[in-house]
């Protein structure tokens, strides 16, 4: 597999707003997916791979075309170079970057007074395909994403779950064998959010393209991507693979006892384990330490007399499991080999 | 890599495109096409042509009529048909076409006919420009172009491309359509003789084309919504001319307060590129500035917008 994204200390600062922080990455083709909770500077990352912003500081190659800090690039007008022929290489190197990769937005991003056919071929002639190969290919595309009843509509009358699925199209347009997609789940009933993650998981690990899925929904990851990064507040929070980071998952029971269980509870934290919840009924939620028999459990229960009436594994849930990565305060980068 | 079982067992799977990409060049016409395409879908455009249409045929007709009068000068009377007939003296007529509607091919006729048509273009431009630019900011359609491989240049010159093509369509070339016919009623040399004012005519129509598209995409991307870009073109284009008369001809300031009526120091520009001298600018007892200065307000509106609308899409591409 080859590394698509490497990126090296990238820095980006809008004011004094600190938007990513020394990221460095390396990734390898495949279904990524950029998690982290909003704000924590996934479009910003973006829109860094794909050539439209330029990062404060750091250096970085993304399908071997390189990306620039903008201390190089703002002496450029309008992207254009000041007679210096390495600032015009810069903008022809983004350019060049552009074609290889599709973007679809968070934003509705459509052209209202459009119709769906119209929308992706004049994609695709953005992307500097010939105007009837544009066409044609924008009609194969609407028909793989069922979208082949509604291209002659007019945008404004498309539902969102069509929004986002011409959104897909238009980045699909070229066939590039990278796709950056920001928030394709984003206002979609159940259905539309299943069918889109069916589509993006198909592209990916039927069609070869490597996905950058960028998104606040650990599930949309879990059904799509092989591997995952983290971000929060503009730093990598954890970078690994999906296995990986269910090995990180706690193990968890649920408890129902029968009798006074306070020193049972207290015997129970002096092992180690955790007492998440507890109600005046005797049901108990515990998280317990990786070493931890479960056969322990009826030790203890017998030690102090009380009956364990019920005992089921809860497991922490991925959701959970993020929740808990993201709030945790260390500035430590958490990294997992990936497998 | 495709999965070969995939590719056979389904017509409606995905299928690779292999085709070679262009530069950045042709996705300009693609945008320029679709804003005009945009414009052409409104009733309205249509009925606004159609009255610029009008007064090019006015024009075309009167420089037809003028000389058609002049081989008949010597008749004492012409009849005129209609339920009213009545004897005509053709020099009323002719002098009318000369001396108040100048339709003699000269440097004024097309001034005049631009001026004219300047009306027009305004009010066309003003009512189209949110659908053309305006909707990109509102509806954030930006980030849909600049994520293609264009830059914001591209992206600026296409919209211009498509706003220069309209402004032409109702200025420049109806302006050269005048030019030929009068050397088809006149004499050819007219042709040669006249050179300067066909590059005038260019020149006009090329700085009228830069200064109101730019000045069209700059307000459009500012206010974005048809009203307030109504309000702000009949700010710039009547309150402005409204004002600068008061000031000069009401209050008898300095002509330079001219200055702030742009149509205006088009006007004056088009008048230099088509050879007019200062003092034979009409009408005579109407004071104008210098066209330097005229020239000069013109290109700082010039790089204003330029610099407006680069500081706006960089200010978009990091936001959107």
């Amino acid at each position: 597999m080859e590394t698509i994204i490497d990126l090296n200390e990238i820095n980006q600062q809008f004011y004094s707003n600190h938007a990513l922080k020394n990221i460095s990455l390396k990734l390898k083709s495949g279904r990524i997916g950029l998690l982290g909770p909003n704000g924590a500077g996934k479009s910003t990352l973006l829109k860094i791979l794909l050539g439209l912003i330029s990062p404060t500081s750091g250096e970085g190659k993304v399908l071997s075309e390189s990306i620039q800090s903008s201390k190089v690039k703002q002496r450029s007008f309008f992207g254009w170079g000041r007679n210096n022929f390495t600032l015009r290489g810069t903008q022809r190197g983004n350019e060049r970057l552009r074609k290889k990769i599709g973007y679809m937005p968070e934003a509705d991003a459509l052209i209202p007074g459009l119709t769906g056919i119209e929308y992706v071929a004049l994609a695709g002639e953005l992307y500097g395909m010939p105007r009837a190969q544009a066409q044609r290919r924008a009609h194969e595309v609407l028909t793989y994403l069922e979208l082949e009843d509604a291209r002659y509509r007019r945008l404004e009358q498309y539902s969102t779950g069509m929004k986002q699925r011409i959104k897909l199209a238009q980045a699909l347009i070229h066939d590039p064998p990278l796709l950056l997609l920001d928030e394709p789940t984003s206002g979609l009933d159940p259905a539309g959010r299943d069918a889109m993650l069916r589509l993006l998981l198909e592209l990916g690990r039927d069609f070869g393209k490597s996905l950058i899925l960028s998104t606040h929904l650990l599930a949309d990851v879990e059904v799509v991507c092989e591997q995952i990064v983290i971000l929060l507040n503009g730093s990598i929070r954890f970078q690994g693979n999906v296995d990986s980071i269910r090995s990180q998952q706690h193990d968890r029971y649920r408890l129902r006892i029968q009798g006074d269980n306070r020193d049972f509870c207290k015997d129970l934290q002096l092992e180690g384990i955790e007492i998440l919840s507890e109600n005046n009924r005797g049901e108990l939620r515990v998280q317990v330490p990786k070493e931890w028999q479960t056969r322990n459990f009826f030790v203890l229960a017998d030690h102090h007399q009380v009956i364990l009436r019920g005992l089921e594994p809860d497991q922490e849930t991925l959701e959970e499991l993020f929740l808990r990565m993201v709030i945790v305060n260390s500035p430590t980068q958490v990294e997992l080999a990936t497998k | 890599m495709v999965n070969p079982q995939l590719e056979k067992s389904s017509l409606l799977h995905y299928r690779p495109w292999r085709g070679e990409l262009s530069g950045s060049w042709r996705p300009t016409w693609a945008i320029a096409r679709t804003a005009l395409g945009l414009l052409s879908r409104r009733k309205l455009f249509w009925g606004l042509y159609g009255l610029s249409v009008m007064i090019f045929l006015f024009f075309f007709y009167g420089q037809y009529l003028q000389v058609f009068l002049e081989q008949r000068v010597t008749e004492e009377n012409i009849r005129s048909g209609g339920l009213f007939p009545k004897n005509i003296k053709p020099e009323t007529i002719l002098h009318q076409l000369q001396n108040a509607l100048q339709l003699n091919g000269s440097a004024d006729t097309y001034a005049n006919f631009i001026w004219f048509e300047g009306y027009i273009v305004m009010v066309i431009l003003a009512l189209i420009g949110s659908a053309a630019i305006g909707n990109d900011f509102h509806h954030g359609s930006l980030p849909f172009y600049l994520s293609k491989p264009i830059g914001p240049f591209h992206y600026i010159f296409g919209k211009c491309l498509a706003v220069g093509i309209f402004i032409n369509l109702i200025t420049t070339i109806p302006a050269v359509l005048l030019f030929i016919e009068y050397g088809f009623i006149d004499t050819w040399s007219y042709y040669w003789d006249n050179l300067r004012l066909f590059l005038g005519i260019i020149f006009y129509g090329s700085l009228i084309t830069i200064t109101l598209s730019l000045l069209l995409i700059a307000t459009a991307s500012w206010v974005k919504r048809t009203m307030p870009m109504v309000m702000i073109w009949t700010v710039m284009m009547v309150l402005g001319r409204m004002i600068q008369r008061w000031l000069v001809d009401g209050l008898h300031l300095r002509k330079e307060w001219r200055l702030i009526d742009i149509w205006n120091d088009l006007y004056l520009a088009g008048h230099w590129a088509l050879g007019t001298p200062h003092e034979a600018l009409r009408p005579p007892w109407q004071m104008q500035p210098s066209y330097h200065a005229a020239l000069l307000v013109i290109g700082i509106c010039i790089v204003t917008c330029i610099f407006y609308l680069r500081k706006k899409i960089q200010a978009v591409e990091i936001v959107a």
